[in-house]
């Protein structure tokens, strides 16, 4: 082949066309993209409770997690809390995390797939991952991240802490979830979260 | 292009938090930024995803523009770095034996295969077969329009590098598509 056939050829590709409405909201995504990034960088509040003392030390590091349950309607497969989950299974969490030494934030399945979501420094403290699953009746997603992170969920900013004993507490500006209280309901949601580091290999 | 006293001021009001202006910035180049992380992915869905990333380390690096090259270039070499960033992330993760994602990935790509011709799937999929710092020279100066000096302050390297990647690139396209292609397949 010629250069000249060459040049030809390169110059004739093109790339997909663009969606005039993504065109158009480009802008908009990119300062949406913008305003999570600075999320993510302001300070974490300070939680304290006598049985979760050392969790508040590892709210240093701030997550925000999209986790909209809602947005999923229609497209997740019909699922209950008993199905077994990926997520669930500590060993592979475990290795999961070994192989990203303290850049694991969280690792979130849902209908898109199942996501690894890592700090671009290794900049996670270590402590246990964490395995939460909502459900709302119809559709179920879960995620595994780890004590002092935030989470996103129905719109409400949440903070998951634990403690060595496997307790763990959701604790939202409005309500407060424990899994070691009598009501695993939280609104029309049901929620099972546990310390995966508890779990037998 | 816009290389003018209007995007200078963009950028100054820019570094000032107006989003307005930064905007307009976006608007300006966004075509040119989707154009390279779709030569460098192969994959439509992440090349947007890559394409908003530049605009907000962009943002977040404004302050480093010194104005001594053009701002394009400045935005193409933070592309680049966002694309190379991203190959290495998917390497490891494929090392995880564990699908991450993959049929959002597989279905991307078929969208991705479905909005082009065959011509243009073919030097696509030529293009996905080079290495990555290839592909990279190749990119700018065949379809972003940059000389040898400039691509070389975009990589990093000099301008003998980038060179000797062009030369090495095009004589590995040269062979991949004098063959024929009959599945017009783009393999990333």
């Amino acid at each position: 082949m010629k250069d000249s056939e060459l040049d030809k050829k390169l110059a004739a590709a093109r790339t997909p066309q663009l969606d005039a409405d993504y065109v158009e909201d480009f802008p908009r995504l990119v300062f949406s993209r913008l305003r999570t990034v600075r999320d993510e960088k302001i300070p974490a509040r300070h939680f304290w409770r006598p049985s979760f003392a050392w969790s508040a030390s590892l709210a240093l590091v701030f997550l925000f997690v999209g986790f909209g349950i809602g947005h999923w309607r229609g497209k997740t497969e019909m699922a209950q809390l008993s199905t077994p989950d990926i997520l669930a299974n500590a060993k592979l969490i475990n290795e999961t995390v070994a192989m990203f030494p303290n850049r694991v934030r969280a690792i979130i399945r849902n209908a898109n797939g199942t996501h690894l979501v890592l700090a671009d420094k290794p900049e996670v403290p270590n402590s246990p991952p964490i395995y939460v699953r909502i459900c709302d009746g119809k559709n179920c997603s879960s995620l595994v991240t780890f004590s002092g992170q935030e989470l996103e969920i129905a719109g409400q900013k949440i903070t998951v802490l634990a403690d060595a004993g496997g307790g763990i507490i959701l604790e939202g500006s409005q309500f407060v979830w424990s899994n070691t209280g009598k009501n695993s309901r939280w609104g029309n949601y049901q929620i099972e979260a546990k310390n995966l580091t508890l779990e037998k290999l | 292009m816009v290389e003018s006293d209007d995007e200078q001021l963009w950028i100054i009001h820019s570094r000032k938090g107006d989003h307005a202006a930064f905007e307009k910035l976006i608007r300006t180049h966004q075509a040119m930024i989707h154009a390279l992380t779709f030569r460098l992915t192969g994959s439509t869905a992440d090349a947007q995803d890559l394409a908003q990333e530049t605009f907000v380390r962009a943002y977040q690096q404004l302050d480093s523009f010194r104005g001594t090259a053009k701002f394009s270039s400045w935005l193409y070499r933070i592309a680049v770095n966002t694309c190379l960033d991203w190959r290495r992330r998917e390497k490891r993760r494929a090392e995880l034996h564990v699908s991450w994602a993959t049929n959002a990935i597989v279905e991307a790509e078929a969208g991705a295969r479905d909005d082009l011709d065959e011509a243009s799937r073919e030097v696509q999929a030529a293009l996905m077969k080079l290495p990555e710092k290839q592909r990279a020279a190749i990119s700018l100066t065949a379809y972003g329009g940059k000389n040898h000096a400039e691509a070389a302050e975009i990589l990093d390297c000099s301008e003998t590098t980038i060179s000797w990647r062009i030369f090495s690139a095009r004589r590995k396209l040269k062979k991949l598509l004098s063959k024929k292609y009959s599945s017009g397949k783009v393999s990333p």
